[in-house]
């Protein structure tokens, strides 16, 4: 059985087996063990006590396979993007220069440092076992975090945004950093990405150029990687577009790559969710639905089969009811795959 | 060869000339309504029929034997009073982190119209026929003893903008990196739209936001600052005069300003005034050899001269002339005039 559920210190080795074994780059889920360690800390803390304060929480999950006790992937959401901290992207826009009098009229893409996302929410740090990549498991690991928020909608801005990972190469080139940050930051993509995991965000701050970016100023290549996304993300981006989010006029500061946008409410998993009272009984054929139970705390959260209908109550297979830790009568949230 | 003040008739001397210059002395229209407008502004101005700021003082070195304009040079009262004055300030933006180690200095390119209210000299140019025996030195030079002599009329500082770099097919690496992607025109075009005086096309097109120097080419970050191959001996010239680049480029070119506070200008400090003699036996000048000349100038606003004399008339309380530079100099006996030295002293001679 696959089973989404909070992460804890106890999977801290299975981690960074993972980010080892992913092609993704995950920049908010640092592979230094103190860094990872206290991440998973941060996520503990928000499901102990931070489901119902107000404040900056980050919510790490993570996939496992009950029967073969093997962890599949990570995937997490921060109630405030930044933390407390601003949250940096470019804005594209654009400043039309003209000259009646030349018969010159063009529109000049200007990349403007923003914070204009900070205190969003957002989704982050997914990462999946490369071969279950292709399955499932990947949409019962993305959309969890919606089935959760879903489930607590109030603790949530209601702008929903994630940072897809931009397009860089297999040697780690990113012709998108080396024509703006690298500048700045002196440094290789590759380390950049490394220092935003496990270093304080200040220097974030303290590098990144202030001053508008004129995009025709850059590079071809780089310039055509704006708001492009890695090829190892298309699954991702096809998920979230279904999903209702958009491209935006931001894009991540380091690689360029898109930042997409959704409103909470209207996400097709807010919007089809149902919640319901759990019958655990021996359920044949139906639909395959998205299930969590609704307790914060210890979230669950699998794939199974329904046949819903009118009522409160709905019929959940034995094997889902035990994954998801439910007994007669308990809440629990669902929406179609 | 003498220099004075130009006149309406020159007129068509300044059109040939104009001609002559190519791309290069912005200054210079290759258009004539517009030279005739520069040159009616030359003569209201030194008719005092502008208001001090406005000025432009225009003048024309003259071959006395043909009576032939062989160059002319100018000196801006006050620019960016007309037009709106714009360079790049040459700025640094530094980068810092000590958490991963950085620090980073990275030149930035600022717009400004920060030399607002300088003056300026400008417009120097020399047919060729007429490029040697000093004649440059002495077009070019002629200016500060004008600028000793009235420097109430001009600002605290002077500048002189000069021809940045642009390889033999004429093109402009700074250019072809940032003002054509904005003014998607060659430089020729934009560098002969500015000399037209139509200098709000810039403000139209031009970038407003800092440059980072790195977003630049290679090429282009190199020539920031740089003059062209031929502008490197009028450069040496203004550095000998006190002249040093100020941190401002031109905004087509990248080639550098070079600024100095008037009273400091060698020229106008080392100037001295001293009563004409008029002699049979006046020396004159050997004008095969660069020292032993002097500047010297009637000190007169509307019918200014210079003349380039022998060393060697400066005496104690006189200065000696033959009948033919009084003439030049339109001076008689007893006139007062100022003299320096055409070239600084060397270093080594100091």
């Amino acid at each position: 059985m696959l089973v989404v559920r909070p992460s804890n210190f106890v999977d801290l080795t299975s981690i960074e087996r993972l980010l080892d074994a992913t092609d993704a780059r995950v920049t908010t889920l640092p592979s230094a063990r103190d860094k990872l360690s206290e991440k998973i800390g941060q996520s503990d803390d928000a499901f102990n006590t931070g489901i119902d304060q107000d404040g900056p929480a980050s919510f790490l999950f993570v996939l496992e396979d009950t029967e073969q006790q093997e962890l599949l992937g990570t995937a997490g959401v921060d109630t405030e993007a930044g933390g407390g901290y601003p949250f940096f992207n470019y804005r594209i826009d654009e400043v039309v220069h003209a000259s009646h009098h030349l018969n010159v009229s063009s529109k000049v893409p200007i990349l403007f440092l923003s914070h204009e996302l900070t205190g969003k929410t957002l989704l982050r740090s997914f990462a999946i076992e490369p071969r279950v990549k292709q399955t499932e498991a990947f949409d019962l690991l993305s959309r969890a975090r919606l089935l959760f928020m879903a489930c607590l909608p109030e603790r949530f801005q209601r702008q929903v945004i994630i940072e897809v990972q931009g397009i860089f190469n297999d040697k780690g080139e990113c012709p998108f950093w080396d024509a703006v940050g690298r500048h700045f930051f002196g440094i290789d993509f590759n380390t950049a990405d490394y220092y935003c995991s496990v270093k304080s965000k200040t220097f974030m701050s303290e590098l990144i150029p202030q001053h508008p970016i004129y995009v025709p100023l850059l590079p071809e290549e780089a310039r055509g990687n704006i708001a492009q996304n890695h090829e190892a993300a298309n699954r991702a981006c096809q998920l979230f577009y279904r999903e209702g989010f958009d491209k935006t006029q931001f894009i991540d500061p380091f690689d360029g790559g898109p930042v997409l946008s959704g409103d909470l409410l209207n996400l097709f998993t807010l919007k089809h969710v149902r919640h319901k009272k759990a019958r655990p009984s021996d359920v044949v054929g139906g639909m395959k639905y998205l299930i969590s139970n609704r307790s914060l705390n210890d979230f669950r959260c699998t794939i199974g089969t329904l046949v819903d209908g009118i009522g409160e109550t709905i019929r959940i297979p034995l094997e889902v009811a035990e994954a998801l830790n439910v007994s007669e009568g308990d809440a629990i949230a669902y929406a179609p795959l | 060869m003498y220099i004075r003040p130009v006149i309406p008739a020159d007129i068509d001397y300044l059109c040939t000339m104009a001609k002559n210059s190519g791309v290069g002395v912005t200054t210079l229209p290759d258009n004539r309504q517009k030279m005739q407008a520069k040159l009616d502004k030359a003569v209201a101005s030194f008719n005092k029929e502008l208001p001090e700021k406005d000025r432009l003082y225009l003048f024309a070195m003259i071959d006395p034997a043909t009576k032939d304009i062989a160059g002319i040079c100018a000196l801006e009262a006050s620019i960016g009073h007309d037009d709106i004055w714009y360079n790049y300030h040459v700025g640094k933006t530094v980068h810092s982190s000590k958490d991963i180690g950085v620090h980073k200095i990275t030149q930035t390119l600022y717009l400004s119209n920060d030399l607002t209210g300088s003056s300026e000299i400008c417009t120097l140019f020399l047919m060729p026929d007429y490029r040697k025996n000093q004649n440059g030195q002495l077009l070019s030079k002629s200016r500060y003893l004008f600028l000793a002599e009235f420097q109430e009329l001009f600002g605290r500082t002077i500048i002189a903008e000069m021809r940045g770099y642009s390889d033999e097919q004429g093109q402009s690496p700074f250019w072809e990196s940032l003002g054509r992607h904005f003014f998607q025109m060659e430089f020729s075009d934009a560098d002969y739209l500015t000399g037209l005086g139509n200098k709000a096309f810039i403000a139209e097109l031009m970038p407003k936001f800092p440059i980072y120097a790195p977003m630049l080419s290679p090429e282009a970050q190199r020539v920031i600052g740089q003059v062209h191959p031929d502008t490197e001996p009028a450069l040496a010239m203004l550095r000998a005069e006190g002249f040093d680049f100020n941190g401002y480029v031109d905004i087509f070119d990248g080639g550098p300003t070079v600024s100095a506070r008037i009273a400091d200008i060698r020229a106008v400090k080392d100037s001295r005034t001293i009563d004409v003699e008029i002699r049979t036996d006046a020396p004159e000048p050997d004008l095969t050899r660069k020292d032993g000349l002097t500047l010297v100038s009637n000190r007169r606003f509307e019918d200014y001269r210079v003349v380039l004399v022998n060393s060697t008339a400066l005496q104690d309380s006189t200065l000696h002339l033959s009948a033919a530079q009084a003439e030049h100099l339109n001076v008689d006996n007893g006139d007062s005039v100022r003299a320096v030295a055409l070239r600084p002293r060397r270093s080594s001679d100091a």
